[in-house]
């Protein structure tokens, strides 16, 4: 199953905060960033369980998160994933040379993933240290 | 029979967010920390954080052949000096989680280097700064806010999650000198793409759709001039709401604008908030209106203050003509990384491996890089040299500046573990060491 | 008319700094003295001669031409302040060229990198492929941008464009923008400039502008809320006089301006032509 024409958004969250004070590399990073937040009826479409592994996929990026359902909706069409390095693979770096990226507001579409691994936060940077 | 000796350290200001609060309760037993009170859980979960554990680093460390090794001070030093020195093109970035004095070294670093300077307000409000560049800022202190604030504003911001206690405390709930009834006082407005946390307790949340609230303000602006628009609806918000809002904006007795990451990280960046803030001057033809950032890091604002009285500017400096000069855009740490144009990066207090996009951090991590920082991160860990240091406004005392600019004195609750070093002393160090390498 | 050409050893992979490149500079000067003019990479302080091969003479600067061959993507401040005289380049260019240009002409036979004639004050600069953003725009902080001189870019000019442009109808002083297309902003904060968009332009234009004349040939996304309607016209009239015809419909604006006058005069019930900026979209 799959979904397209979303627009993705990122931004704090309390319990990335309160992960990330207690260790970027740490399992409860993982849970708390390593996400994204789908609005209650878009969910539905999907067709899946909620923290199935979802891709979500933009012009500047992958990455494979696991999907919960938004505690701040209703927003159909919007899906949000917390600040982090999860979110980084997706976003836009251009900034129209203000300086500051374009972190929100990224066209995006989203597949269930049948196998796929959603990767913790070390292993995700090292995939860009390699590459 | 044993004797406890619980060390309470009151009036402790928390080193988390920008809204630097001042009331939090540290208890310390033995060089740790054991209990804290009146903190949110964020800044709860740092001070406890700051205690020993496998995420903490205690002695510096260099990569050999793949890993990190622990080494001495004067080795890793000489190291990281020889590193800055020999890059043409050296970044020195961050600086947000750490006190002022440290800052100042930061700046008298990146002089000595020819380097760039940058703080985290280049991914996070330097827009802010572009746009007061341009149409200036009518502004105040929380303080002020907290006392006469009967209109608030919540404008691409999520403060139950980024900033839990500022509704608390200054903005939402608090009692205000005139605002005794506190919540009941006054009227919040919330507008977002989302139904966020804090728009579910406000009085009047208004959907935006995304990446168009220029539009939104542009035409909140003309309203409030008394122009009648063409348009039945703009932004996804209809002209009936938009003229409803403008007639609440002009008519309560003292209005403020709180605004984030919504408005400076959608598309337009500084010019949502070139808007907003010609917005509430056009307010103030008819009541009392302000506007201010809620700024991310406890003391970004900080770094703004010191790179700018050091060197006029706030952020995204480059020294490399032997003198500062000021581009975002062209010296913004995030561009010049994708585009390759920097050979050496030193990081303090920060860490943009997790918070700069991918592009950027692959390129960051082609070049030697030297880390500053207490805890293991996705950047430390990828890191050529590790320097331990101690936690500002834990374990290192120092200024810090508030979202609204006041200044407050971190205090120093507890001892560094190991052989940490404040930021402070680090920077000093390799200065001093750089003096020596370039013959000064 | 003499020549001087400036061809470039290698490709430059940080960016070099060569203000020094302009006819105002190289007049009058012989090979040896323009090999050892300086330009900077990184903190690094070099010479023209240590990044380009030298040719050609020099001679007055109204009549001397700098031709730059290699790929001067990565040089920057090309052009800076001149008042006479010509430079092409044929390649892409760095940022900053031709920034507080007031006289001569400079051509660029590739794409230009940001702020392209950035704080121009006269002359003429033109780009035959696209242009960055902020063309013919004001630095950080300033007021007042481009005051005078003419800007072409064929491909599409990128965000902000003209930002706080400032035109003046007494002085003659003309700051004139024409590209094939643009990114959003166009004209932000303008004061009386001229842009004319043979093709589309991105959300926003004419954003803040007072006084000024922003015409676009080709499509619209959306217009700011704050422009009003006024009506279709068959001939447009520019400040310095030149005329455009074709069926566009005009709107009056930015009324969110505080400097702003109403769209009616309140005395005379006229529509105030000359106090208010126009945006003419072809119908």
């Amino acid at each position: 199953m799959s979904m397209n024409n979303l627009i993705l958004l990122t931004g704090r969250t309390i319990n990335q905060g309160v992960a990330l004070e207690g260790g970027k590399t740490t399992m409860e990073n993982v849970r708390a960033a390593a996400i994204c937040a789908f609005d209650k009826d878009d969910f539905k479409k999907l067709d899946t369980l909620v923290g199935t592994p979802v891709k979500v996929i933009t012009d500047f990026g992958e990455v494979i998160v696991y999907s919960t359902i938004s505690e701040e909706g209703p927003h159909p069409g919007i899906i949000f994933i917390p600040m982090g390095p999860w979110a980084n693979q997706v976003v836009n770096p251009d900034s129209q040379s203000s300086g500051t990226p374009t972190f929100k507001g990224m066209r995006a579409k989203v597949e269930v993933m049948k196998s796929g691994k959603v990767l913790n936060a070390v292993e995700l940077i090292k995939s860009l240290k390699e590459a | 029979m044993v004797i406890k000796k619980i060390k309470t350290v009151y009036d402790v200001i928390c080193p988390f967010c920008g809204t630097l609060c001042d009331d939090l309760e540290v208890d310390i037993e033995n060089n740790k920390v054991i209990e804290v009170r009146n903190g949110c859980q964020i800044g709860v979960k740092k001070f406890f954080s700051s205690n020993p554990s496998e995420h903490r680093y205690e002695k510096p460390l260099i990569r050999k052949d793949g890993e990190l090794k622990e080494a001495t001070w004067d080795e890793a030093i000489d190291k990281a000096a020889e590193i800055l020195t020999k890059a043409k093109r050296p970044l020195l970035y961050g600086f947000s989680s750490t006190e002022c004095e440290a800052q100042s070294k930061g700046v008298e670093l990146a002089e000595l280097l020819g380097g760039i300077l940058d703080n985290t307000a280049s991914v996070c409000h330097g827009p802010t700064l572009l746009a007061k560049q341009d149409v200036g800022a009518p502004s105040s202190t929380l303080g002020e806010f907290k006392n006469r604030a009967d209109l608030v504003v919540f404008w691409g911001c999520n403060p139950v999650h980024a900033h839990p206690r500022h509704l608390g405390r200054y903005s939402e709930f608090v009692r205000g000198y005139f605002r005794v009834d506190g919540r009941n006082d006054r009227y919040i407005v919330v507008i977002d793409p989302r139904n966020t946390h804090t728009a579910q307790i406000a009085d009047l949340y208004v959907k935006v759709n995304p990446n168009e609230d220029y539009e939104l303000l542009n035409a909140i602006r003309a309203v409030v001039r008394g122009v009648e628009l063409d348009a039945t609806e703009v932004s996804g918000v209809p002209m009936e709401q938009i003229k409803e809002l403008a007639d609440k904006l002009k008519n309560c007795k003292y209005g403020v604008i709180f605004f984030g990451m919504g408005l400076t990280q959608s598309l337009a960046h500084h010019r949502n908030i070139d808007a907003a803030i010609c917005l509430t001057r056009e307010l103030n033809d008819h009541t009392k209106f302000l506007i201010i950032p809620m700024r991310g890091h406890y003391n970004v604002a900080g770094a703004n203050q010191v790179f700018a009285w050091n060197t006029g500017y706030a952020y995204s400096i480059d020294f490399s003509r032997g003198y500062p000069r000021y581009n975002p855009g062209e010296f913004s740490a995030v561009e010049v990384l994708l585009k390759d144009q920097v050979d050496a990066s030193l990081i303090v207090a920060s860490d943009p491996a997790s918070n700069f996009p991918a592009a950027s951090v692959r390129q960051m991590f082609k070049h030697p890089l030297i880390v500053i920082d207490p805890h293991e991160s996705p950047t430390t860990v990828f890191a050529d040299i590790v320097l331990p240091a101690a936690i500002a406004g834990i374990e290192a005392e120092g200024t810090a500046y508030r979202m609204d600019n006041v200044p407050l004195r971190l205090r120093k609750v507890k001892e560094a573990p190991g052989e940490s070093l404040t930021d402070k002393k680090i920077l000093e160090k390799l200065i001093e060491k750089i003096k020596e390498k370039i013959g000064e | 008319m003499s020549e001087i050409k400036l061809k470039l050893k290698n490709k430059i992979n940080l960016p070099l700094e060569a203000e020094s490149i302009t006819p105002d500079n190289f007049a009058g000067k012989t090979i040896e003295d323009i090999k050892n003019l300086p330009v900077y990479l990184g903190k690094e302080q070099g010479t023209i001669g240590d990044y380009f091969i030298v040719s050609g003479k020099s001679g007055e600067k109204n009549e001397l031409k700098i031709i730059i061959e290699g790929d001067a993507s990565n040089v920057k401040r090309i052009g800076e302040k001149m008042t006479g005289g010509e430079i092409i380049i044929n390649s892409d260019v760095g940022m900053h060229v031709g920034n507080h240009m007031r006289g001569g002409k400079i051509t660029v036979n590739g794409n230009a990198d940001d702020w392209a004639g950035a704080m121009l004050k006269g002359g003429e600069l033109e780009i035959t492929g696209d242009a960055g953003n902020y063309v013919g725009a004001a630095y950080r902080g300033y007021w007042q941008g481009m005051t005078n001189g003419i800007i072409k870019v064929k491909g599409k000019v990128g965000v902000e464009s003209m930002l706080w442009a400032k035109g003046s109808a007494p002085s003659k002083k003309f700051p004139t923008l024409i590209c094939g297309s643009a990114g959003s902003f166009l004209g932000i904060h303008n004061h009386g400039a001229t842009i004319i968009v043979e093709g589309d332009v991105d959300r926003c234009a004419g954003a803040d502008q007072v006084r000024g004349i922003i015409v676009i040939k080709g499509k619209v996304p959306k217009i700011l809320p704050s422009f009003k309607k006024i009506g279709e016209v068959k001939e447009i009239e520019l400040f310095n006089g030149d005329k455009i015809t074709g069926k566009f419909i005009e709107y009056s604006g930015d009324h969110s301006v505080t400097k702003n006058h109403s769209v009616v005069d309140k005395k005379t019930g006229e529509i105030s032509k000359s106090a208010n900026g126009r945006l003419y979209i072809a119908a």
